[in-house]
């Protein structure tokens, strides 16, 4: 996986079944797309869908360059506050990384659970990696190319997932005997 | 067919006939297999089957429920050579209603040389299923209402292509009571060649509710030559507003037949009860929408008559959205360049029993005679070699022991190390035998590895090119070891160009099978949370094939055109432009 920070098209499709306490939600889901605390996006609210709302709402943003997952996260808007209806943690090695060439629109569907862990509904996205990140600096650039010949290194990932905040790690790559 | 979404709040307040859940969902106006056409026709074929679609209405009927009435659903089966019923498709619920016209249409191919006897059941959806899809209903939690039996051709032989009949008990026996009627009406697909969408909005409708504001929805009907009308789709429900803006509709040609084809317009206020008041209807065809969608302009709607006169409402229809596609057919996409290219796994596990043994699957038998394996890949190969030019098919095998000592789950069946293609079907039959003199049978039943090395040559190809569609055929005697490292490898392959065709042979239970071939309802889920972008899988049981109740080439070629159309649709790949001849 190479660790030039790569923008990223999600374009947040639907959502399927999706309860609040027990019921069917009614209207205002909104879906939340992040890499942590710090970089986040929102979708619009849909008023109008009910259980299974549809946004078809596309959100551009940077990969951090060691990032794991995406996180999804379907809020509803209940009076003053929101509500959250559901998680699903999308892993980078469904879509980047693997044998489908680098800009390939991927459709994915994960599996949404509540703060409890009950399954709670269904998201549906679209993903697409496009050029390196304009915020890329000088950035030193590992390139792989796509096609899986398993017995190229991958590289590694820090033992510890923290928020870079842009310096540049120089040095040796560490060896990784599995994919993320 | 689309995940297990339920409807909103109550059941029947979702859109029927025209909305689609998710751009990967397989297209429903891919009704005339034009893959199995196509076959067929360059046989000299095509002058024994149509392919036509039935849609359902009934009359009285009983009333099972205590504090409403019945919510009707149809099942239509094909009673085969056996007697046994084969379901061959069911209709939408229809809530608190003893008179339903039905929305969804139940397809077959009408075959003019053979007699195929139908039954039609009609059940009482208990309310607890209304929010479940269709698909997973048990009938035997059902309430049975009636049923009604026919021949497909007294149907289509009628001049209005129309035929009632009385319902009656289980076993045709005469009820006591009177059970109701059961319509159908019979129409031939043709290839939906154009397909609209159609975002309607509303203004100023009526107040029926009393309380609160009216919860208006569409029906869309379509005039028969016999002056009855048959419904072709509705939209959802919006709660409580008189100007309501709905999603869009996408209606093929197959759905409004053509674009003067007048069409009535029906806008009604959804009771829970099942009472939907009219609030209004009107008459427009196809064309005449497109031109209020091009003026901007509003058609009002007639009030139901009453007193002989029709009063013009206030309420008023706009299109705000009015978009034509060429739908592409299968056809198009294949004669224009694209490659279908089959790739094929043989089963290796010791439960085919010892190949030495006559009774194996794997017998080869030194007269000649075919065993169930080379049967398949006979029967399959005539297809596939139809439709891949190229000839070059990769061959592996799978659960069983290498020469090299070790039990493997994806080994090339022509026994080279380096390559995995043999050449044309011959090549496929002769590493078949090659296989069985060097690889000893072994187990466990796993599909898994195959279906990622099929992911991975399907993914590979995208970066040389998008015109290649691949179809892994897998030939297996029976049960699978581990189910879900099977939908793993189906889930992370279900966003790729990539069908899976899984062909059992001999007589074991394929219940398993059935439930990965997604057309129960549910969408395949993997162990990390991932749910399958789209179904890709068919299953065909090959003693169904041989015992002469399906056709090889229909059973093979089903679920394939939908599953190609729901992957190149979603990414708005076109056919090629043709280049001068």
């Amino acid at each position: 996986m190479d660790s030039a920070p790569r923008t990223l098209e999600i374009t947040v499709l639907s959502a399927e079944n999706l309860r609040l306490d027990g019921k069917s939600v009614k209207k205002d889901a909104f879906v939340v797309v992040k890499f942590d605390s710090l970089i986040s996006k929102s979708t619009k609210a849909d008023h109008e869908g009910g259980s299974n709302p549809s946004w078809n709402q596309k959100l551009e943003m940077d990969m951090p360059i060691h990032a794991r997952f995406i996180v999804l996260e379907v809020q509803c808007k209940i009076g003053s506050g929101n509500r959250v209806i559901g998680t699903a943690m999308v892993p980078v090695s469904d879509f980047f990384g693997g044998y489908t060439p680098v800009n390939y629109l991927h459709f994915l569907s994960y599996r949404l659970r509540d703060a409890r862990g009950v399954k709670n509904g269904i998201i549906n996205v679209s993903v697409k990696v496009k050029g390196l990140a304009v915020s890329g600096k000088n950035l030193p650039h590992y390139q792989i190319s796509s096609s899986s010949s398993s017995s190229r290194p991958t590289w590694g990932l820090p033992a510890v997932e923290k928020n870079y905040p842009g310096g540049v790690v120089t040095g040796v790559p560490v060896w990784c005997a599995s994919r993320a | 067919m689309g995940g297990c979404v339920s409807g909103d709040l109550k059941g029947g307040k979702q859109a029927i006939g025209g909305a689609l859940q998710r751009p990967t969902e397989a297209p429903n106006d891919s009704g005339l297999n034009d893959a199995v056409d196509f076959f067929y026709r360059s046989r000299g074929l095509h002058a024994l089957y149509a392919q036509i679609e039935l849609a359902l209405s009934a009359s009285k009927l009983l009333d099972r429920d205590i504090t409403s009435k019945s919510d009707p659903m149809a099942v239509v089966y094909i009673k085969k050579k056996d007697g046994k019923l084969e379901e061959i498709g069911r209709t939408e619920v229809i809530l608190n209603n003893l008179n339903p016209s039905w929305i969804e249409k139940i397809r077959l191919a009408y075959q003019f040389e053979i007699v195929q006897p139908l039954a039609f059941h009609i059940y009482d959806v208990d309310t607890k299923y209304h929010n479940l899809p269709v698909k997973s209903l048990k009938l035997e939690d059902q309430q049975f209402l009636g049923e009604a039996t026919c021949v497909l051709s007294e149907i289509a032989t009628k001049q209005n292509h129309s035929l009632t009949l009385n319902l009656h008990n289980k076993n045709g026996h005469e009820a006591l009571r009177n059970l109701g009627t059961l319509t159908i009406h019979a129409e031939e697909i043709v290839a939906s060649r154009t397909a609209i969408e159609l975002t309607f909005r509303c203004s100023n409708l009526d107040n029926k509710d009393v309380f609160s504001l009216s919860d208006p929805f569409l029906r869309i009907s379509r005039i028969v030559e016999t002056g009855g009308s048959i419904p072709i789709c509705k939209s959802e429900v919006v709660n409580n507003n008189l100007n309501p803006l709905w999603r869009p509709l996408h209606l093929s040609m197959q759905q409004f037949g053509s674009k003067d084809n007048p069409l009535v317009i029906e806008c009604f206020d959804f009771n829970s009860n099942g009472n939907h008041v009219l609030i209004g209807k009107l008459q427009k065809s196809v064309a005449e929408l497109e031109k209020l969608h091009r003026e901007g302009s509003g058609a009002n709607f007639i009030s139901p008559s009453h007193r002989g006169h029709e009063k013009v409402l206030k309420g008023q229809l706009f299109v705000d959205r009015f978009v034509e596609r060429d739908q592409h057919s299968f056809l198009d996409y294949i004669s224009s360049g694209f490659e279908l290219n089959f790739m094929v796994a043989v089963d290796f596990t010791a439960s085919n029993g010892n190949p030495r043994n006559p009774d194996s699957l794997h017998y080869i038998d030194p007269s000649g005679c075919l065993n169930s394996y080379q049967r398949a890949i006979m029967e399959v190969g005539e297809v596939i070699q139809f439709y891949d030019s190229d000839r070059r098919f990769p061959a592996w095998g799978f659960g069983g022991r290498t020469p090299a000592g070790t039990i493997s789950h994806c080994f090339n069946l022509n026994g080279s190390p380096s390559g995995f293609e043999v050449e044309g079907i011959e090549g496929i039959m002769a590493a078949y035998e090659t296989g069985l003199r060097n690889v000893a049978l072994a187990g466990p039943t796993l599909f898994g590895q195959v279906i990622n090395t099929a992911a991975q040559v399907a993914g590979q190809s995208l970066s040389d090119n998008n015109n290649k569609y691949f179809v892994l055929l897998i030939i297996t005697d029976g049960v699978l070891t581990d189910l879900q490292e099977t939908k793993d490898a189906l889930v992370k392959a279900s966003d790729l160009p990539l069908s899976i065709l899984i062909v059992g042979v001999g007589g074991a239970d394929f219940t398993q099978m059935e439930i990965l071939d997604a057309d129960h309802g549910c969408r395949l889920e993997s162990s990390t949370g991932r749910v399958a972008t789209r179904d890709i899988v068919q299953f065909v049981p090959m003693r169904e094939v041989h015992s002469g109740q399906l056709s090889a080439v229909q059973a093979l070629l089903e679920e394939l055109p939908g599953q190609f159309l729901s992957y190149v649709r979603s990414r708005d790949i076109k056919p090629f432009a043709r280049h001068g001849t």
